[in-house]
C-alpha cells in the first residue's frame, strides 16, 4: 500500500481523469469507470449516434443526395403507404416465425439426440460448428446451387424434374428458410445441449423409477429445466432472423416476394440513393426489430436478464 | 467414443435392449453427420470439377477434375480479399478484446453503481438491427472519407461485437475467484495491477474464446462490407463480398466453379479452426447464455 512502482503507476494513468488516491492507485470505483468508459464511447459513437443521426436525414427530402429541403414526417407517410415496405415486413416476419420455430424443434431433437448417445458423440460435437463457422454468404451461395434448376443437385435428387425453387413466390421463400435453418439448427443444439447438461440425471432417473414415460419425462422434467436455455436461443435467434440479408441478397436478391427490410433499406442506400427516404425506412425498422427484441426480453427473459446481474456480482 | 465406458453408467442398465438401443442412437446421430457434413462435401466435389458437363452434373464424382477452378480463383484477386478480411476481423477481434475485456472486468467485479443499468443498456446495443446503421453511417463515411477503407469497417464492427464480448468475458471473469485479487492486494498491488497481473491470465481461456468467435463474426459480415466497400477488392472489399459479387454479370449464369473454389478456400482453414478449438468456442458460446 505503501509504495507504488513507477512504471505501473505510469501504465495505470493514461485514460484516467480522476486524480488517484492514497498513493495506491486508482480508487475501484474510479477504475471501474474508467473500464467501462472505452466500450460506452465506442459504443456510443458507432452504434448510438448513427441510429440518432438516421432521424435527422430522416427529416429531409433528397433528390439522388441533394438535400432539397425539410421534409417534415413527409419521409415516414411515405414508407408507410408504400406496399414495398408492408411487403418486406411481412416477408421479415414470416421468415423469422418460420425458421426461428424449425430451428428449435429441429436443435431440441439434435440436443437431445446428443446428450443421450455415447457412441460418435465427440466426432458428432466437433461436426456440428461447421455450419456456424461456414460464412452466410458462403451457405446462401450453396444452397442457391443447390435449389438451382441447371445443375438441380436437389431437384434431381428428389426427381422434380425442372421445378424452380427460386423461381417463384413461396418455394423461394422456403428455400431462404431451408438455408438459414440449415445452418443456424446446429447452433441451437448447441445452445440447448450446454443447457442439458446442466440438468442433473437423478432427475430424470427418479421420474422413471416413478414410472413416467419418454414423452411425460421430457415434457414434465426436461423442458421446464431447459427454459433459460430455451428462451436465450429464442431470443438470439429471433433477433438475428429479424436482421435478414445475406440469405436474400445471394439467393434472390429480394425477388419473388422475398425481400426483407434489410434488402429494402440497403436498396435506398447505394442503388437508388435516397438518404431521407432510406433513413426513414431505417428508423422504422430500427424501431420495429429493438421494439420485438425488448418485448421479448421483457416478456420472456427477465429472469435471464436479471440473472446476468446477479451472475455479474 | 472414447468415453462410451464412463457414460454407459448413467444410461440405465436395466434395459434388455441397451445395447442395441445405443447403436440404434448412433445411427440417429448420423443423420446430425450428414446434415452438418454432406453439403461441405458437396462443395468441395464441385470445385474441383471441370468443363460444363461436369459442373451441371448432380452426379457428385462425375469428372474431370482438375484445380482450374481454384486458379481461375486467384486470377481474380482473391488473395487481396483475404488480406482485407484477415486485417479488418484482427482489427475487430483486438479493439474488442482491449476495451471489452476492461468493461467485463468491471462489470464482473468492481463495485459499480447501476450495474444493472449499465448491463441493459449493453443488452439493448446488442439487440441493434445493423441495418439501421447503413444509411446514416454511409453519409457520415462518405463525408469523412472513411468509405472503401478497412476503417470503415472495423469499427462498426467493433461497436458491434462489442456487446458479445462483455457478455462473454463477464462470465469467465466472475469465475475467477476474487480472493485471488485480495491477496495480491494484500500484498501491495493497485486494482489495476491486480487486474492486468492476477485476473486477465487466469482469464485467458475465455479471452481466447471471445477472441475466436468475435473474428468468425467479423469475417463473415455481409450488409456492411458490401455497402461500404462494395469493389476493389485491392482496397478494402472484403471475402463475402467477393464470394457474393462473382454473381454479377448475367444472372442465370454463376461461375459455379470460381464460387465453390472461393468457398472452400474461406472454409478449409475456418473448419480447422472450429475443430481444433472446439471445446472453446462452445464453451464461449453458452458461457453467455446458459450461465449469465
Amino acid at each position: 500500500m505503501t509504495q507504488t512502482r513507477p512504471a505501473a503507476a505510469g501504465e495505470a494513468r493514461p485514460a484516467a481523469r480522476p486524480p488517484r488516491q492514497r498513493g495506491s492507485g486508482l480508487s475501484e470505483r474510479a477504475l471501474a469507470r474508467v473500464f467501462v468508459a472505452p466500450s460506452l464511447a465506442l459504443m456510443a459513437l458507432v452504434a448510438l449516434f448513427p441510429v440518432l443521426y438516421a432521424i435527422v436525414l430522416s427529416l429531409f427530402e433528397y433528390t439522388r443526395r441533394q438535400r432539397e429541403g425539410f421534409a417534415g414526417l413527409g419521409n415516414y407517410t411515405e414508407a408507410l403507404g408504400d406496399d414495398r415496405f408492408w411487403s418486406a415486413l411481412w416477408f421479415t416476419l414470416v421468415f423469422t416465425v418460420t425458421s426461428v420455430a424449425a430451428e428449435f424443434l429441429i436443435g431440441l431433437g439434435f440436443a437431445l439426440l446428443m446428450n443421450q448417445t455415447f457412441r460418435g458423440r465427440g466426432l458428432t460435437r466437433a461436426a456440428i460448428l461447421i455450419p456456424w463457422v461456414i460464412p452466410t454468404v458462403i451457405a446462401a451461395q450453396m444452397w442457391f446451387f443447390m435449389f438451382n434448376v441447371t445443375p438441380g443437385f436437389i431437384n434431381t435428387l428428389f426427381g422434380l424434374g425442372d421445378f424452380n425453387w427460386l423461381g417463384q413466390p413461396g418455394w423461394a421463400t422456403f428455400a431462404i428458410v431451408f438455408a438459414d435453418v440449415w445452418k443456424t439448427a446446429p447452433f441451437v443444439a448447441l445452445l440447448l445441449l450446454a443447457g442439458l447438461q446442466t440438468i442433473p440425471a437423478e432427475m430424470t432417473e427418479s421420474a422413471m423409477v416413478d414410472g413416467a414415460g419418454r414423452w411425460q419425462r421430457l415434457w414434465y422434467i426436461t423442458l421446464p429445466l431447459l427454459r433459460p436455455a430455451i428462451l436465450v436461443a429464442l431470443l438470439f435467434r429471433t433477433v438475428d432472423a429479424l436482421r435478414v440479408y445475406d440469405l436474400v441478397a445471394v439467393m434472390t436478391g429480394g425477388a419473388f416476394d422475398t425481400e426483407s427490410l434489410s434488402v429494402l433499406v440497403q436498396q435506398y442506400v447505394v442503388r437508388t440513393p435516397d438518404p431521407g427516404f432510406g433513413s426513414a425506412l431505417s428508423t422504422l425498422t430500427f424501431i420495429l426489430i429493438l421494439g420485438i427484441g425488448l418485448l421479448f426480453v421483457r416478456a420472456l427473459g427477465r429472469d435471464i436478464a436479471i440473472g446476468r446481474g446477479e451472475e455479474a456480482r | 467414443m472414447s468415453d462410451t465406458m464412463t457414460d454407459t453408467t448413467t444410461e440405465p442398465a436395466t434395459r434388455p435392449a441397451g445395447g442395441r438401443r445405443q447403436w440404434a442412437k448412433a445411427a440417429m446421430l448420423l443423420v446430425i453427420l450428414v446434415w452438418c457434413l454432406f453439403p461441405f462435401l458437396w462443395l468441395v466435389m464441385t470445385s474441383l470439377k471441370l468443363g460444363d458437363r461436369a459442373l451441371n452434373s448432380p452426379d457428385l464424382f462425375q469428372g474431370p477434375f482438375g484445380l482450374d477452378n481454384y486458379r481461375n480463383v486467384f486470377e481474380q484477386d482473391f488473395h487481396l480479399n483475404l488480406r482485407n478480411s484477415l486485417a479488418i476481423a484482427t482489427m475487430t477481434t483486438l479493439i474488442c478484446i482491449a476495451v471489452g475485456s476492461l468493461a467485463a472486468y468491471a462489470l464482473a467485479r468492481l463495485p459499480l453503481k447501476r450495474r444493472l443499468l449499465l448491463l441493459t443498456g449493453v443488452l439493448a446495443v446488442s439487440l441493434f438491427p445493423p441495418v439501421a446503421l447503413v444509411p446514416p453511417l454511409y453519409e457520415v463515411w462518405r463525408s469523412i472519407g472513411l468509405l472503401n477503407k478497412w476503417e470503415g469497417l472495423y469499427l462498426p464492427y467493433t461497436a458491434f461485437e462489442l456487446p458479445l464480448t462483455i457478455f462473454i468475458l463477464t462470465t469467465f471473469y466472475a469465475a475467477i475467484p476474487k480472493e485471488l485479487e485480495e491477496a495480491a492486494r494484500v500484498d501491495g498491488a493497485t486494482p489495476f495491477q491486480a487486474f492486468y497481473k492476477v485476473v486477465f491470465p487466469l482469464a485467458a481461456p475465455g479471452v481466447f474464446a471471445a477472441a475466436i468467435i468475435v473474428f468468425v463474426a467479423a469475417w463473415n459480415e455481409f450488409l456492411l462490407a458490401s455497402t461500404f466497400a462494395p469493389r476493389n477488392p485491392e482496397i478494402a472489399q472484403t471475402v463475402p463480398v467477393a464470394i457474393a459479387a462473382f454473381t454479377g454479370q448475367v444472372e442465370f449464369q454463376r461461375p459455379i466453379g470460381t464460387i465453390t473454389a472461393a468457398c472452400v478456400v474461406v472454409v478449409i482453414p475456418m473448419v480447422l479452426v472450429a475443430l481444433a478449438f472446439q471445446r472453446r468456442i462452445v464453451a464461449g458460446l453458452t458461457a453467455g447464455s446458459v450461465k449469465g
